[in-house]
């Protein structure tokens, strides 16, 4: 099927002899694979159980954290399974290690410390083995051509539902919808508003889409979609969030697949953002560090197309009507509607696709509560579908696509593990709890390789989507969040309600969240008394040896974990955005005509939905409020907007473009957003990861979080002195 | 010796301004131009500094039985210029009724001066059809109509096509024509109509780009020199860059025509 056909992507280069062994026909024989696999399961037992001696064992891990640097330096997928095996060697060490070795409590207090940590780190280590397998080997689909007669495409309905958000942030991707490359007697596009607005519906009849509504509003989304769906007929849907701008070449790109795959259920292209999250943009990260969603979208997706497990995920996504029929619709028991609908078309025997080319973008939520409220969703209702229409039972499902499944929903659960983390070295600087049963050096030569293997082969893996300990600032952010609801989800499924995340607003001042980050600033304080009570210990108990050693291994545990939460507080602190508009860097030409009549050929910096930056050669300097023709090319059509300078520096120009007609509103958006290069090479420029230099960036953003929580203290405390109205009236504000 | 007739049915659409640009363009990518005025109006040689009171030309010289090496000046960018000279009445009457009576003047003339393989010969002409222009198109292995995107011009395009198929396009050695819309202003809903009419009617003979109109390239002439010379940073120095690159491409294929390969792989 559709997964064996495309994986045979084998790279263009002469393959060792490593790759030619194990890409040889040999293995493809059944009973061949059961023997070796067994035979590998055995060994493995042995490898993870056989005892020995602290010396052993050092050498043991040592020669395989020596073979990993090795394998390390080689190319190739191959290299890179090594890496996973000898970390599934070192961590199931570990475990076996941890789990028959270190449970021997003397006291209740230890034991439940004990007990917390332990299943922490159990769930971390499946989860990583989940991961390994997940991600092993991205299938990195190609975009199957559509036939060359134009009269065999499909008729495609495009849908982009709306509720509350602005006409002006719904405009582009309607405008983007219209310059779709589509015959356009195969294309229709609705505008599915639920908040049946007269401004939306007269737009729409002016640029000339349907304005689909429906008479109430249950199951938002989902339900909008399936009413939308009774009143329509293209043999496809393309669905698009309201702020996500698809390019010209979506559809010709992402349709082919289902002309080749008749199984082919849903194809699913990456959510690209072009403005900074909070993450980005309060760490000053953006563009330079892999965001959040880059490790789903970049990673994951194409590794669970492997598989055939690949998730819908509600946007910039193709569906083939029949089949979405056939399942009753847009899924509608969960809050996460379309992770459910992709379980659903495969508990058929459907298949899905993922195709990791970015063809459509979006703004990012701008606040962290925003994003955390979102987040929040995703984990509510990732945890529902567990309850109600667990992945692991129930028919249809091949295994592969049961633990794709699992892992994405077990990773949901990491709240409590990370805060169990967070704290666990407390528990012995607080009350001299000894969670762990061994001594600091045996524990060292047992936890450090599961570690730094872990580390480095994740670091191989998914250096281009997220580099090396990022996962822990990103997941100690809503760790304190997603917990309560991930929980209470697990124990009764109908408690979760669906909330709108808010975009297109501006942070209109920098200000720290205090009420957002609560939970981080509890946290650091435990972590700062706990490493002071630390060191008061060590200089009561200075001629003890061992209680010196295992107190220093907790406070560089506990120091870590302030460094941490210090990132934490420092992506809280919400930064001023400097436009209402987000700028987009993109190299293209344009063409400046002046009032003189003469003309210069230059290229774009940046573009946004109000203007355009222009690069101008020889450090050209222009007068401010100049009035210039701007025009802007998209292959032989050349689109001009009448523009004012309002930024002038030798060499730059920021135009800011005169009131626009409809139709250069969509000749804007035809030639910037809805150009098929837009967000290619996004990612171009940004430093190599490894452990190491991903490691001390966090911790640098965690040391400049906690001088910057001091610095916010200062300004509000002095704020809250003079009792100043407008800072008073912003914290209560914030309340909600 | 490549030979580029730069013509037109209509006046005023800024063909010797095209002619003059287009060959200094040519000769910055290392090859050697002789810029042809064929044109009474004897302008051309105004873009490459040659002096308003020079009166030599090939006019002149064709009168009083001189060679056309004799009136060959060095213009700026490295272009040869062979001026149109300056002539009374009675005279220029006698230069055209020579031409009338051999129309094949031109190109024995051109083919005196023993050009290498490689060197382009860009002869600019009068509007509409004249003896000048038929001598032109007698010469020519390509010709180059400039149009502007007006209803005009594009009404005119089938006159321009007949003198074409009359003088040119018999001989073996000729590759075809080509099409370029000088002085575009998109920002004119009249101009991106035609502009759409034209490139469906004239589809791959239509250089993909336009000229855009640019005033700088009225400001050149009056500095004696050319717009690639004036404002090389201005957009219709990049639209004649791009048209250059163009005309080359367009030209060098016609010469495999001209050997043994059959002519309408052009």
């Amino acid at each position: 099927m559709s997964t064996t056909s495309s994986g045979n992507d084998a790279p263009a280069s002469p393959s060792s002899r490593l790759e030619r062994f194990a890409d040889s026909r040999l293995w493809a024989s059944r009973p061949v694979t059961i023997v070796l696999t067994g035979f590998a399961l055995v060994a493995l037992y042995f490898v993870f159980t056989v005892p020995l001696a602290f010396s052993e064992q050092l050498t043991f891990a040592t020669c395989c954290f020596i073979c990993a640097l090795l394998f390390r330096r080689l190319p190739g997928r191959y290299a890179t399974i090594v890496m996973i095996m000898l970390s599934v060697v070192a961590s199931g060490r570990y475990m076996y290690w941890r789990l028959t070795s270190t449970t021997y409590w003397e006291h209740p207090l230890d034991a439940a410390w004990g007990l917390l940590l332990v299943a922490a780190e159990l769930y971390s280590t499946v989860v990583l083995m989940l991961g390994y397998f997940q991600t092993a080997w991205p299938l990195k689909r190609k975009p199957m051509p559509l036939p060359a007669s134009r009269d065999a495409w499909p008729t495609v309905d495009v849908f982009i539902p709306t509720y509350n958000e602005p006409l002006s942030v719904v405009k582009p991707t309607i405008y983007a919808a219209l310059a779709l490359d589509y015959p356009t007697d195969k294309l229709s596009i609705h505008v599915l508003d639920d908040g049946r607005r007269p401004e939306f519906k007269a737009f729409c009849e002016e640029v000339g889409v349907h304005w689909t509504i429906r008479t109430h509003n249950r199951h938002a989304k989902a339900g909008n979609i399936n009413e939308a769906l009774k009143i329509t007929n293209g043999e496809y849907l393309a669905i698009f969030d309201c702020d996500h701008i698809p390019t010209r070449s979506f559809l010709q790109i992402g349709l082919g697949w289902f002309l080749r795959d008749k199984l082919l259920s849903m194809l699913q292209t990456p959510h690209h953002f072009f403005s900074a999250d909070p993450f980005e943009r309060n760490l000053g990260t953006f563009r330079k560090v892999p965001n959040e969603g880059e490790l789903f979208y970049g990673l994951v997706q194409d590794g669970n197309d492997l598989w055939n497990a690949t998730f819908f995920c509600g946007s910039c996504a193709l569906l083939r009507r029949s089949m979405v029929e056939e399942i009753g619709g847009i899924a509608v028991e969960t809050v996460t509607e379309d992770a459910h609908t992709a379980l659903k078309l495969h508990r058929l025997g459907y298949t899905t696709a993922y195709l990791a080319i970015a063809q459509a973008a979006g703004l990012a939520t701008e606040s962290l509560s925003g994003h955390i409220g979102q987040r929040i969703r995703w984990a509510r209702g990732m945890t529902q579908i567990f309850r109600i229409d667990n992945p692991l039972t129930g028919k249809g499902l091949k295994i592969g696509q049961r633990l794709c499944y699992l892992n994405a929903m077990m990773h949901f659960f990491y709240g409590i593990p990370r805060l169990v983390f967070l704290t666990a070295p407390l528990s012995y600087l607080f009350f001299g709890a000894h969670v762990i049963e061994a001594a600091a050096s045996t524990i060292a030569i047992y936890a450090l390789p599961h570690m730094m293997h872990a580390s480095i082969t994740n670091s191989r893996m998914q250096r281009l989507f997220r580099h090396s300990f990022w996962a822990e600032v990103y997941e100690s952010v809503l760790a304190s969040y997603i917990t309560a609801p991930t929980l209470l989800a697990l124990i009764n499924p109908k408690l979760g309600k669906f909330n709108v995340t808010a975009k297109g607003g501006q942070i209109e001042k920098n200000y720290f969240d205090w009420a957002i980050s609560r939970p981080y600033l509890f946290l650091l304080l435990l972590n700062l008394v706990g490493f002071v009570a630390g060191l008061v210990h060590i200089y009561l108990n200075l001629h003890v040896r061992s209680e010196v050693q295992t107190t220093v291994l907790n406070l560089a545990w506990t120091g870590y974990n302030m460094l941490i939460l210090g990132a934490s507080v420092a992506a809280a602190s919400e930064r001023r955005q400097i436009r209402a508009v987000h700028r987009v860097a993109m190299k293209m030409p344009v063409m400046l005509k002046f009032s003189t009549g003469r003309t210069l050929a230059c290229e774009t910096i940046d573009y946004s939905e109000g203007g355009v930056g222009v690069a101008l050669p020889n450090g050209i300097q222009v007068p401010m409020h100049e009035r210039v023709t701007v025009s802007l090319f998209r292959g032989d059509e050349e689109y001009t907007f009448p523009a004012t300078v309002g930024f002038t520096a030798p060499g730059r120009v920021g135009l800011r473009f005169s009131e626009m007609t409809r139709e250069q509103e969509y000749e804007f958006v035809k030639s910037t957003f809805a150009r098929a290069d837009a967000w290619m090479g996004w990612a171009e420029g940004r430093k190599q990861d490894t452990p190491l230099r991903g490691l001390s960036h966090v911790l640098l953003v965690g040391v400049r979080g906690i001088a910057g929580l001091f610095e916010h203290l200062y300004e509000d405390l002095r704020g809250w002195m003079g009792n100043r109205p407008s800072d008073v009236e912003k914290l209560e504000t914030k309340k909600d | 010796m490549k030979v580029i007739a730069v013509v037109s049915a209509k006046g005023g659409v800024g063909k010797t301004t095209l002619a003059a640009n287009l060959a200094s363009v040519l000769a910055t990518r290392g090859r050697r131009v002789i810029a042809v005025d064929l044109d009474p109006q004897n302008a051309l040689r105004l873009h490459f500094g040659v002096g308003l009171d020079s009166i030599d030309g090939l006019s002149r010289a064709t009168l009083s039985g001189d060679a056309w090496q004799t009136v060959m000046m060095d213009g700026v960018d490295g272009v040869t210029v062979l001026p149109y000279g300056a002539l009374i009445e009675d005279d220029r009457r006698r230069f055209e009724a020579h031409l009338e009576h051999d129309p094949l003047w031109v190109a024995q003339m051109l083919a005196s001066l023993r050009l290498d393989a490689n060197d382009i010969v860009i002869i600019d002409t009068p509007p509409g059809s004249s003896t000048y222009t038929r001598s032109a198109l007698s010469a020519a292995h390509f010709a180059l109509n400039v149009v502007l995107a007006d209803a005009a011009s594009y009404a005119a395009i089938p006159q321009m096509e007949r003198m074409i198929e009359a003088y040119a396009a018999p001989r073996p050695d000729f590759g075809g024509e080509g099409y370029v819309v000088n002085q575009v202003d998109q920002s004119r809903q009249l101009s991106k109509d035609v502009l759409k009419v034209l490139r469906q009617l004239l589809g791959v003979k239509l250089f993909p780009g336009v000229i855009h109109a640019d005033e700088a390239m009225s400001e050149s002439l009056a500095c004696d020199t050319t717009l690639i010379h004036y404002d090389p940073l201005s957009q219709a120095a990049a639209d004649l860059r791009a048209c250059g690159d163009w005309l080359l491409a367009a030209i060098d294929q016609t010469g495999m025509a001209s050997g043994n390969v059959p002519r309408n792989v052009a």
